[in-house]
């Protein structure tokens, strides 16, 4: 095994390869910054959430009427998020939105449907306008991908950061691990991106197969682990994200049910969706899942998206489609022999992910000011791990602001990096490696399971505060194992670091549910014994924060933004739960 | 170990490779965001493998890149034929 370390100096360190992370070292690579991306895959071009393709881009375009402003949609983000959203990033966001779907253009993505010659614009998920524009993005990633490339990004490939390096609240750089070659890496920097996604393989899926999962199984919250252990602050953690899936295959595809015009009906053949919502099957992803676990416990279930009544021409171009969210759709229906554009499709609630709740705007994880910095100096953070969200569009114009919020940063003096420990880097580097030389202990796929099944049972979409504790005294149960987690090799390393952190996320989760004594945004964060939305009380951002002794959790008004609660601004005290 | 009916259930493997058809080229190994698929590089002998298949996320990427098309993806029955009650993943009350 090799025991040298490879020692890199950088400006900027990007952790995460996906969107969010090719969209942050875009900007900083073309202000002469000297950018290294650390990405567990292998290749920019197809790596990330949507490596294998995605089918909507949500955004305004200033292309005339009203709606299409920023101004329009920002109007309405309060409402898209029941109140619990930071409006200076969003707006920021929104604001950036034309400008950032511009450069992608330029980098070669087209967003026009053959079809027209233009952009095919549907509305879906309560937005106020046709804001999605539905397009055959298979090689979006690999143009943005080509493009850190091509300014000559260092990248860093089957490589998993495991730990920020840090002194007086500022990062300087992070400790990683190639799991093909055990080539370790002590990689010290100016400034850090992270960009690692969500948190996923979180709960229990209807298939029972631990990676068959909605979006990415290998984004499992190592931004989180790695912000909350620097010691940034987390946000919105206590809400879930759910969709709908064909029963059996957590995959992508929503979207195109809804935006075509698809029904959902319970076993009675009841189109249900308007008991639930006025706007039917077009309301937000959080009341549709909602509407459908409702139905399930009522007793309603199966349930099913029925196309039968769509014209030819939709289904033509939904089977056309099928295949360029999740490339093996088609093969999955056809091995089940399922005709969608006959018979129903039977659909399942998806496993629960931290994520941004079924919401656009309410992202779940590390809180960022209006340049994506969060709380800790030098730190910046986007795509799904940030606190502030919106699918692939989200993630790009927060990850292109974080690139351009590095820059600017890095124009002011720095002052020099502090030299790395190297006998605190040794210690962290035996631990890593240590779980591969464990006999007996616990393997990381028992130990993740008994982390989805507790959150399935007592952190899901029905929370009380007996159920809640309940899952903290098992989570911290699992937490004294994990000295114990067994890899069988270097790659199962990884997997190990992966655990770590969805249990963490897990636990995390459970401490902001319990701290949110209402309910909001429906089964998002469902609490049985306080079932009504309490805004006197609850327009409150929920922070958690690294403790003394496990989590801090605060809260702050959402009338401030999260900024006003880092500690490395001067802002006023953050109120705690009473 | 052996007397256990559930360990002894060979694992599923998602990513069916036809020895026949493949070139032996490293493209799913290369494009594959789980770490699943292990070709040995710069030998045109030896067949890639699925060394994970239990991790695999459907996501078809080796099979979309895959030149002479020697890849295809099997779900298992539990994600074709999935018995699940829905109503056993949205959990537990503890009264």
């Amino acid at each position: 095994m090799n025991t040298d370390w490879n020692t890199l100096d950088t400006d900027v360190l990007v952790i995460g390869g996906g969107v969010a992370g090719c969209m942050a070292a875009i900007p900083a690579l073309e202000a002469g910054l000297d950018v290294v991306v650390c990405e567990k895959g292998k290749v920019l071009d197809h790596c990330g959430s949507v490596g294998c393709g995605v089918d909507h881009y949500l955004t305004v375009m200033e292309s005339g009427p009203e709606w299409d402003t920023p101004e329009f949609l920002i109007k309405h983000v309060p409402q898209l998020t029941d109140g619990i959203v930071d409006m200076a990033v969003t707006s920021r966001v929104i604001h950036e939105m034309p400008r950032v779907l511009r450069r992608i253009e330029s980098f070669g993505v087209d967003f026009k449907d053959p079809r027209y010659g233009d952009y095919y614009r549907l509305r879906s998920f309560g937005l106020p306008g046709t804001y999605h524009i539905n397009f055959d993005g298979t090689e979006f990633k690999k143009h943005i991908g080509q493009q850190v490339r091509k300014k000559k990004g260092t990248v860093l490939t089957r490589t998993m950061a495991v730990q920020l390096l840090t002194e007086d609240n500022r990062v300087y750089g992070a400790l990683a691990f190639n799991f093909r070659t055990s080539e370790w890496f002590a990689i010290r920097a100016r400034a850090v991106v992270l960009a690692a996604g969500e948190v996923n393989r979180l709960s229990l899926n209807a298939s029972g197969v631990a990676f068959d999962s909605w979006h990415c199984p290998y984004n499992t919250g190592d931004a989180h682990r790695m912000g909350y252990n620097a010691g940034a602050t987390l946000t919105n953690m206590e809400f879930i994200e759910s969709t709908l899936t064909p029963k059996g295959f957590s995959a992508q595809g929503l979207n195109a049910w809804v935006s075509e015009g698809a029904h959902f009906v319970n076993k009675q053949g009841e189109r249900f969706m308007f008991k639930y919502d006025e706007k039917g099957e077009n309301a937000r992803r959080a009341v549709i899942a909602d509407a459908v676990i409702m139905e399930y416990l009522l007793g309603n279930g199966p349930i099913y998206a029925d196309c039968r009544h769509l014209p030819e021409d939709v289904l033509d171009h939904m089977e056309a489609t099928l295949q360029v969210d999740r490339y093996t759709m088609p093969a999955f229906y056809e091995q089940k022999a399922l005709n969608f554009r006959e018979e129903p499709v039977e659909v399942s609630i998806s496993e629960l992910s931290i994520r941004r709740s079924g919401v656009y705007f309410r992202g779940s994880g590390l809180a960022v000011d209006t340049d994506a910095q969060t709380s800790v100096g030098s730190l910046f953070a986007a795509g799904d791990c940030a606190s502030v969200s919106g699918g692939i569009a989200g993630a790009s114009v927060l990850g292109h602001i974080a690139g351009e919020g590095v820059a600017t940063h890095l124009k002011k003096p720095q002052g020099s990096l502090p030299d790395i420990p190297m006998d605190t880097a040794n210690a962290i580097r035996e631990a890593t490696m240590a779980h591969a030389k464990i006999e007996d202990g616990i393997g990381w796929k028992d130990f993740e399971q008994q982390t989805r099944q507790t959150v399935s049972d007592y952190i899901g979409v029905r929370r009380n505060e007996k159920g809640l504790k309940l899952a903290l005294d098992e989570l911290h149960a699992l937490a004294d194992k994990e000295t114990q987690l067994r890899a069988d090799d270097l790659h199962g390393l990884m997997r190990v670091q992966e655990s770590k952190s969805i249990r963490l996320s897990a636990e995390l989760m459970a401490h902001a549910s319990l701290a949110r004594k209402e309910t909001r945004t429906r089964s998002s964060h469902r609490r049985l014994d306080f079932p009504d939305k309490d805004d006197a009380h609850w327009r409150k951002f929920v922070l958690v924060s690294q403790g003394a002794d496990g989590p801090n959790v605060d809260t702050l008004s959402c009338d401030e933004p999260l900024a006003a609660a880092f500690g490395r601004l001067e802002t006023k005290a953050v109120p705690n739960v009473g | 170990m052996s007397a256990d009916p559930k360990k002894a259930q060979p694992v599923h493997n998602p990513i069916e490779i036809n020895p026949e058809t493949c070139v032996k080229c490293n493209l799913c190994d290369w494009i594959c965001p789980g770490d699943l698929i292990y070709k040995e590089e710069d030998n045109r002998e030896t067949l890639p493998v699925v060394a994970y298949p239990d991790e695999c996320w459907y996501c078809g990427l080796c099979q979309s890149i895959c030149p002479v098309d020697a890849i295809t993806i099997v779900f298992p029955d539990e994600m074709i034929h999935c018995k699940t009650n829905v109503v056993d993943l949205l959990g537990k009350v503890v009264e």
